[in-house]
């Protein structure tokens, strides 16, 4: 069989090609195996070219069926006319409809003769009309990867350029002892890894290249940020021993300053500056403790108003207070 | 042997039980803890280490030299205490940059930071300082328990500054010191995962956070066990009031009571249930102790 001849070739090629590495090649391949699938076209199901184009896989099976097209030929060749003009690019309906008018007639006669002879000649019939396809088929492909492209930053929303960049966001890290960022080579281990990127828009593979590129306003204004639970199964499955969660506390920080701080953080931060603990004691587990033979209060800053005083200090001395918005007279946050 | 004795924030405001039964344990094993006196929130990693890196270090930094004033190593039952404590502790004996500045803090509530402790994670003192022969002769009578065993993340992780000997992938510290017991540690799907509660995600998106626990719960309960045994106060939190939320939210049924590894030790020695406040826990843990002592 012609071809089975022919796709059998192709899947060699292409095997070939992963092995050498020769991606041009294999997508010359892919070409060629798009052109085979599009003279079938015009003897075949469309409904199986569709299929063949779209997973990208070959496989001979369909074709023997296709070469046998006698038993519901009149019904088989009209439904693959209505898909093609269908499917068919605006420019070239014409040569489709000439060419569906040309290949029953072979067909007809067909049955008559040997059936290796109809399939022989039917793809000589269609090839100049098949070419055609073939240019539509290729832009196809074509879009679909440019779609597959919004796995990287270039998103249809918004096309980032150097004027995103900002030097300095990025030397912060460098500055920080983070230089690691620069190590990073995209590969995605870290988000493949990730139990929050499983649940949330966390990408972190993004968040560490956006930093490297200094995209300051993209990493700060984002939610996602605060979306990590520093679980650090992404830094210790680094190939490049990037120190992630560091990447990620440092860029909390740059935007904590910069006023991107959700409430309840603040009033974690309220609970120690007024107790010394984020978590204070209540009068349940003063109770508790009373009961089990422990000190109602735990010897810590709850028991030692001096040492309270002493993180109070503390908080004003590098300016966490104002940093979360803390209202000293009442003790809670400025509205 | 003296050990200075960081309790932090929810082990002591929360869950005593998981103090008294650590007190009767270093009793038993004749290893003095020493109060740190006026010691506060370590501070917690998800706001102070994501918000200002500076304030962060200079309260660790606080509680460090409480430990120095004192002249002993420091130990905690939190990871995230730990996590803390320890980096902080690295981070200043590696920089004198850093070290320097923020002794600078210090110095204006009149401490310093010298650098002579180190910080030691309940777990790790157990296997590496007393280790499993004497803490068997402790055990009253064999637990016949099946648990599923939480890691937790700031514990063995970082493993480039962490010096805990263990694969921090495919660990064995926690299931060896919880076998010791009696208990079986019984593998389950994706052991490693965080709780959820972690990096300030518990207060600022608790959808999520429960995401994380209802995924754990899962797999806990598809490995058939009977509890769950942790090392971090914030990890028991989240799987005792968070296993509340799992199922209001979700409207399951889970019922896994909650261990930390000490109130293990603590049921292996024979203190009560009261007296390890499993009482006040919030998932019925009464279960689960009736079989461990085989009653």
């Amino acid at each position: 069989m012609i071809f089975r001849g022919v796709f059998s070739m192709s899947i060699i090629n292409r095997l070939k090609s992963l092995f050498t590495g020769e991606k041009d090649k294999e997508e010359k391949d892919i070409s060629n195996d798009v052109s085979n699938t599009s003279d079938d076209v015009q003897v075949t199901s469309s409904q199986t070219v569709q299929d063949d184009i779209v997973s990208g896989t070959k496989t001979t099976v369909p074709r023997e069926t296709a070469a046998e097209p006698e038993g519901d030929k009149d019904l088989t060749f009209k439904s693959d006319i209505e898909t093609l003009e269908e499917e068919a690019p605006k420019e070239a309906p014409e040569e489709i409809v000439e060419e569906v008018e040309e290949a029953p007639k072979e067909v007809e006669k067909a049955p008559e003769e040997a059936e290796e002879t109809s399939v022989e000649e039917a793809p000589e019939e269609v090839e100049e009309a098949s070419e055609e396809n073939v240019e539509e088929v290729k832009e196809d492909t074509n879009k679909k990867d440019t779609k597959r492209d919004t796995m990287t930053l270039l998103t249809d929303k918004e096309l980032l350029t150097d004027s995103n960049r900002d030097p300095d966001f990025t030397a912060e890290f460098i500055d920080a002892g983070i230089e690691t960022v620069k190590h990073c080579f995209q590969c995605g281990t870290c988000s493949g890894s990730c139990p929050s990127g499983r649940r949330t828009p966390y990408k972190v593979r993004q968040i560490v290249r956006k930093c490297l590129l200094g995209l300051k306003e993209e990493v700060i204004t984002d939610d996602a940020l605060w979306m990590c639970t520093t679980c650090y199964t992404c830094q210790e499955r680094c190939l490049r021993s990037v120190k992630i969660v560091e990447i990620i506390k440092k860029a909390r920080n740059i935007a904590a300053h910069a006023g991107y701080m959700a409430k309840p953080h603040k009033m974690t931060g309220v609970f120690v500056m007024n107790t010394g603990h984020g978590v204070p004691i209540n009068d349940a587990t003063k109770a508790l403790r009373t009961k089990i033979g422990l000190p109602e209060i735990p010897p810590t800053t709850h028991a030692y108003p001096e040492a309270l005083a002493e993180v109070q200090k503390i908080c004003k001395i590098t300016g966490f207070d104002d940093l979360i918005g803390y209202d000293e007279a009442t003790g809670g946050l400025k509205e | 042997m003296e050990i200075a004795y960081f309790l932090g924030c929810i082990m002591n405001n929360r869950y005593p039980g998981v103090e008294k039964a650590t007190r009767k344990l270093f009793e038993a094993l004749d290893i003095e803890l020493k109060d740190m006196e006026g010691a506060s929130c370590c501070p917690a990693p998800g706001v102070f280490g994501s918000f200002d890196e500076e304030t962060w270090a200079t309260i660790a930094a606080r509680n460090l030299t409480l430990a120095e004033d004192i002249g002993a190593d420091i130990m905690t039952e939190c990871n995230g205490c730990f996590g803390s404590l320890f980096e902080c502790n690295h981070m200043l004996k590696e920089s004198e940059e850093k070290k320097a500045e923020i002794n600078a803090n210090l110095a204006e509530i009149g401490r310093e930071y010298k650098g002579t402790v180190e910080v030691k994670h309940f777990a790790q003192i157990l296997r590496d300082d007393v280790g499993f022969e004497k803490l068997a002769s402790l055990i009253e009578k064999p637990l016949d328990l099946n648990v599923a065993v939480h890691y937790g993340c700031h514990f063995l992780k970082p493993t480039a500054t962490i010096g805990i000997e263990d694969n921090a992938e495919n660990p064995a510290i926690l299931d060896d010191l919880v076998e010791i017991t009696g208990a079986k540690s019984v593998d389950y799907k994706d052991k490693m995962m965080c709780c959820g509660a972690g990096g300030g995600l518990r207060s600022r998106d608790l959808d999520v956070t429960t995401s994380f626990t209802k995924e754990k719960l899962d797999h806990m309960t598809e490995a058939g066990v009977d509890a769950i045994v942790n090392v971090c106060p914030f990890c028991h939190l989240q799987f005792d009031q968070g296993q509340v939320e799992v199922n209001e939210k979700y409207g399951t049924d889970f019922a896994l009571p909650v261990f930390h590894l000490a109130q293990l030790y603590g049921l292996a020695m024979g203190l009560s249930a009261e007296e390890l406040t499993f009482d006040a826990q919030r998932i019925d843990a009464t279960p689960a102790i009736k079989k461990a002592l085989g009653e």
